[in-house]
């Protein structure tokens, strides 16, 4: 099974300039994405991104270990969001830069962690991790919590110009 | 030299873009065969051919590629589209799908941009409305002869329609009486008069949209469009329309309803293949009699450009 992820430029644009924003204390932000899916020929699942919410100031807390880490409360928020519109909920942030970014381990151990409880709330969709550089992305989707999470096979930035990037083989 | 060699100019990479895109056409008559075919010659690589109807002598004076064999054997036109762009590029992926649009959603919401050329304002706003869902950029062609008392007025748009920018309702293509106009002939678009060339015109029109969409050639980018065509004139301009909506959101389509209602990731397992897709054109076309003599509320040739 492969995935693609498709969004407008405008959803992509609003979330770069929201985690390029400086947070108080942390030293990045994260935020959530939801987005809906479709099933397309040759094995094909379309993720479609809806819209992009931050996290709020206030639901970081501090860590000098990782780049961010968020509470409970923000966790609430996207899972409250996720469950009142069906939607599946990926995780993202951004490491700058050009190309096609990858995760840190942190980054991927962190999410094998909270990532499968997002199907106690909306076990119908896929649900993941999305890495953003200024031009490209690398994301992880789970089909299933205890199914092992797959790359998204390729970005859609459906605008003008239509892009495809972060291909995966 | 390679044969996209004298297009070069449409960027360093502009071979593999276009050999990477797969392209839907919804209606593969006048206008959908013309575009077919220019899009195999561009190097488009990825083709989705939706068209449950077959080649009939009333189709030869505007079906490009058409011939008299084809109508006397009852030919399908996605067989036709697909042997005309194989000729060009036989290395081209091409699905053929002889069946009304609506059963070949698995198909077209692979797509990365979908062009229509159907005639019925419903399918019409129904294709864009399915094409916002899923998040693909929707080129519509149409063109009519309109009789203003005993002389003749041919015209005809083309307009892209991309998420987040106007829809065919925003620019007036599909209204409410264009809607009311058809319900009361029970979703019939009538058969409405055809010729080749504004065809044509619209179908390059429409290359042209997506060749700026996919592989720009120049700073002004596009995202939204909608070009006129006065075949009396000669002339094609830009509809005041898109000046006036500017880069207003479409109130008709929210972005908060992308992907299939009730998409469920957990019936993955049981789930069987999908609609029937033939892969040559024998195996198509008795596809098609076996499911038009157990559908027959699709006996009716769709309507097309």
């Amino acid at each position: 099974m492969k995935f693609t992820f498709k969004a407008t430029p405008a959803l992509f644009a609003r979330a770069r300039q929201d985690l390029a924003r400086k947070h108080p204390f942390a030293h990045e932000r994260v935020g959530f994405v939801f987005a809906g899916c479709a099933r397309a020929d040759d094995d094909l699942i379309v993720i479609t991104a809806r819209d992009y919410m931050p996290v709020d100031d206030e639901d970081y807390i501090r860590n000098p270990n990782v780049g961010a880490m968020i509470g409970s409360g923000a966790m609430r928020k996207g899972l409250q969001r996720a469950y009142a519109t069906r939607s599946a909920l990926f995780h993202i942030h951004t490491h700058g830069g050009r190309g096609t970014p990858e995760f840190s381990s942190v980054d991927l151990k962190d999410a094998q962690n909270f990532v499968p409880s997002f199907f106690n709330v909306v076990p119908a969709m896929p649900h993941g991790l999305i890495v953003l550089s200024n031009d490209s992305a690398r994301g992880r989707v789970w089909g299933a919590p205890k199914k092992k999470p797959v790359y998204i096979h390729r970005f859609v930035s459906v605008g003008s110009p239509l892009v495809r990037y972060g291909e995966v083989a | 030299m390679s044969r996209l060699d004298r297009q070069s100019f449409l960027g360093a990479d502009s071979d593999r873009t276009l050999n990477e895109l797969t392209v839907g056409y919804v209606g593969l008559g006048g206008g959908g065969s013309h575009v077919a075919q220019q899009a195999a010659h561009l190097g488009i690589g990825g083709h989705v051919l939706v068209d449950g109807d077959i080649v009939e002598d009333t189709n030869l004076n505007r079906l490009v590629s058409g011939t008299a064999k084809d109508a006397k054997d009852k030919r399908l036109k996605v067989d036709v589209a697909a042997r005309t762009i194989k000729a060009v590029n036989p290395s081209a992926r091409v699905k053929m799908c002889p069946v009304p649009w609506q059963q070949a959603l698995e198909e077209l919401k692979g797509c990365d941009v979908i062009i229509g050329g159907l005639d019925s304002v419903v399918a019409k706003d129904d294709l864009d409305r399915f094409c916002r869902r899923h998040l693909i950029p929707y080129i519509d062609m149409g063109m009519d002869v309109h009789d203003t008392g005993g002389a003749y007025l041919i015209a005809g748009q083309v307009v892209l329609s991309s998420p987040g920018c106007p829809c065919l309702r925003c620019f007036g293509v599909v209204t409410e009486d264009g809607l009311a106009q058809e319900a009361k002939r029970y979703g019939a678009a009538g058969s409405r008069p055809q010729v080749v060339w504004p065809n044509g015109v619209l179908a390059s029109l429409a290359i042209g949209l997506l060749t700026q969409l996919v592989t720009p050639w120049h700073r002004g980018g596009v995202s939204s469009a909608y070009l006129e065509y006065d075949g009396n004139k000669n002339t094609v301009r830009s509809s005041p329309r898109v000046a006036m909506l500017g880069d207003r959101p479409c109130p008709h389509t929210s972005a908060l309803e992308t992907g299939d209602v009730r998409f469920d990731i957990r019936g993955d397992s049981k789930r069987k293949p999908s609609s029937p897709v033939a892969a040559d054109g024998a195996a198509a076309q008795g596809a098609t009699r076996r499911l038009l003599r157990k559908l027959g509320i699709f006996l009716r040739p769709a309507p097309e450009t």
